[in-house]
């Protein structure tokens, strides 16, 4: 077997210098860094929200195609809970879950379940009380349902 | 997630921004101009994150091989996470992204640059990130036990 060759960080060019990079380190570090960042998150919510129900309006548009409707799951996934938009985000979670597992297996995904996702998605991310007590039962029934639904993938293969 | 990641990096003063929709035009920015950090989704088309980690790292037409990659990807793609690691990926965050989640990573690699490996299967950041002392093999490597040291 041929010796890996290792090259160590000072032998190739970094981004700036060792007593630079500390004191940026732990400027990034700082709570108030954090703080500054969430602010600059906060100060987006409004553009951010409208991104999400672009990608909603989007993602009701792809259906039937899957790896389309995967793409706007997987967006909605990345942002909508940065948005302020925590069931959406959760739900578009659980579907990009569900198609991960239906990949794993082999096998495409139950049309019904993308569509019940797909719905409910659109129906958290409109609906006044986003986060509300409503929009955690549906979280927590399409965890149920994947779950059941992958289950029941794995005992027929 | 673009513009997410643009407000974040702008909230710590950085100002020359380069977005690009998938790995394809990435790469072609990358040869165009000098970047210093890279910041990729895991799921894209029609280059993904690992194709386009991979061609970073391995092509001989890349401009900076060693430039540090982070990716950003769902939690539930652990199969895949384990494919761009391999491909040479330095740090990953998972979505939902935040502000501290960023700002620890770019720290991470600004403190603590990795070694680089290569061998003929691989060409990235050393995968093992912790030094087990007094680790007794088996040994991936020939000469490992002799004269390698995790840094």
């Amino acid at each position: 077997m041929k010796k890996a060759q290792i090259i160590p960080p000072d032998d190739y060019p970094q981004m700036v210098s060792k007593s630079d990079a500390a004191k940026m380190a732990r400027a990034l570090r700082a709570p108030d860094t954090a703080a500054r960042g969430a602010t600059a998150i906060q100060q987006q919510s409004q553009k951010l929200q409208l991104a999400v129900h672009d990608y909603v309006r989007e993602l009701e548009n792809a259906a039937g195609n899957l790896p389309l409707v995967f793409e706007k799951a997987h967006e909605l996934r990345g942002f909508a809970e940065t948005a302020g938009l925590r069931s959406t985000g959760r739900i578009a979670s659980g579907l990009c879950r569900y198609f991960d597992e239906m990949e794993k297996l082999g096998t495409v995904p139950d049309h019904a379940v993308v569509v019940l996702h797909v719905s409910a998605i659109a129906r958290a991310a409109r609906a006044k009380d986003e986060a509300g007590r409503m929009s955690d039962t549906v979280v927590k029934e399409l965890a149920a349902l994947v779950a059941h639904k992958v289950a029941e993938t794995k005992a027929a293969l | 997630m673009r513009s997410l990641l643009r407000s974040l990096l702008n909230s710590i003063g950085v100002r020359e921004i380069h977005e690009a929709a998938n790995g394809s035009a990435a790469l072609e920015i990358l040869r165009e101009r000098s970047c210093d950090l890279v910041l990729s989704d895991l799921a894209m088309q029609p280059m993904d994150g690992i194709d386009f980690t991979r061609d970073v790292r391995q092509s001989p037409r890349s401009a900076n091989p060693f430039v540090p990659v982070i990716m950003v990807t769902g939690h539930t793609e652990r199969h895949k996470v384990e494919a761009a690691r391999d491909a040479g990926v330095t740090e990953f965050i998972a979505k939902p992204v935040t502000a501290q989640s960023l700002f620890a990573r770019i720290a991470e690699i600004l403190e603590r640059p990795r070694a680089f490996v290569r061998c003929e299967s691989y060409f990235g950041p050393d995968r093992r990130r912790k030094a087990q002392e007094g680790y007794a093999g088996p040994w991936r490597r020939h000469g490992d036990q002799h004269d390698h040291q995790v840094p």
